[in-house]
């Protein structure tokens, strides 16, 4: 028998309807309670991540500066860390930009797809640097992941900026 | 099965939950979530995941209901919504990897099972047949045949083509012919014997 398109559509418009929870309403008064919770921590969150990069940057920066006039076998490992200082301050700079950025609620499924696969991209590259010290020739190669990773955060920002500036 | 556009809400509660009043918003989530998590339920599979995104989208909803303009019916507004949730979801390597492990015909059999509407279905076949669907063809079809969107909606919505919504209409009807068929042969074929 070919089902034509009307009849599939009154076919699948007669299969029953599901029942929601019970307890809807109460769970979604809770869940919204708990968005809001969440968003007034994200402020002082954001700040205090900004401080602390800001601070550990400035620590890593007079130990690098200190390890410069004082070592006397200065290699190309210790140029490789300086070296990561700028691409850690401008990772830095890009994450309180991606903080700053209101939060969509909802998305285009374009962007949002976009926005998982960096998402996903990131928390590999993330969780690389954060095994990197014992791996050979650790300094090289942290460097190309946070290369790698102002790269992704770069395009993250400019996705959802964009997504901001032209909202549903 | 009544659509979600085609939930009537009173202006005057419409006007109401536009302004906050939470008697309102309450009467809207009780006239709709029913509808609502059903497309819900026809779009993912997992119970659980349609809960939490029945949840977030009237979260959405309450968050953002005084930008409500009016231009279309509420329920419409909200099942944009929830639609736009749904296609986030599915899109998400967390969907693709639990998808993955639910194209197992067994847990297919499981999930299935799990659910009292399947066992009071008028077409048992065609419930399970539209549940073997890969998600998105899924979408386009219940999207299109039960929701009534247009193949430009459903391209928009998905990030595609029209022709890519007819495509995969045209082949999700086929494909579902062909599990229906094959439902029945089952149904009417001979019992195995080892003689």
């Amino acid at each position: 028998m070919h089902a034509g398109l009307s009849e599939w559509s009154a076919r699948l418009a007669a299969l029953p309807e599901f029942e929601p929870p019970p307890d809807g309403w109460e769970t979604i008064q809770a869940a919204r309670l708990q968005r809001e919770a969440g968003e007034s921590r994200r402020w002082p969150i954001a700040i205090a991540a900004t401080v602390l990069a800001a601070v550990a940057g400035l620590a890593w920066q007079l130990q690098s500066t200190e390890r410069e006039l004082t070592a006397t076998d200065f290699s190309a490992a210790d140029a490789a860390v300086i070296a990561n200082d700028s691409v850690r301050a401008e990772n830095a700079r890009l994450e309180v930009l991606l903080a700053s950025l209101p939060e969509m609620r909802v998305m285009r499924g374009s962007t949002a797809f976009t926005v998982s696969q960096l998402e996903d991209r990131l928390a590999f590259v993330d969780d690389r640097l954060s095994r990197f010290t014992l791996e050979p020739n650790a300094p090289e190669h942290a460097e190309r992941l946070w290369r790698e990773r102002v790269e992704l955060m770069n395009s993250l920002v400019q996705v959802r900026y964009a997504d901001v500036a032209s909202p549903l | 099965m009544p659509r979600i556009a085609d939930v009537s809400i009173p202006e005057s509660v419409a006007n109401a939950a536009r302004h906050g009043d939470a008697r309102a918003l309450e009467a809207v989530y009780l006239a709709t979530s029913a509808p609502l998590y059903t497309l819900l339920r026809r779009l993912v599979r997992r119970p659980a995941i349609a809960e939490e995104l029945l949840q977030e989208t009237f979260v959405d909803v309450l968050e953002h209901i005084g930008a409500f303009e009016g231009r279309c019916p509420l329920p419409a507004w909200i099942r944009s919504i929830a639609i736009n949730r749904a296609l986030m979801y599915l899109r998400s390597p967390w969907h693709r990897s639990l998808e993955w492990l639910d194209a197992d015909p067994g847990r297919l059999e499981e999930l299935q099972s799990a659910s009292p509407v399947a066992a009071r279905s008028s077409e048992p076949a065609l419930d399970r047949a539209l549940m073997r669907l890969p998600a998105l063809t899924r979408a386009v079809v219940w999207l299109h045949d039960v929701e009534g969107y247009t193949h430009a909606e459903i391209g928009t919505a998905l990030g595609r083509t029209p022709s890519y919504s007819k495509t995969q209409l045209a082949r999700a009807h086929a494909r579902l012919r062909d599990l229906l068929a094959g439902a029945e042969t089952i149904k009417e074929g001979t019992p195995c014997t080892l003689a």
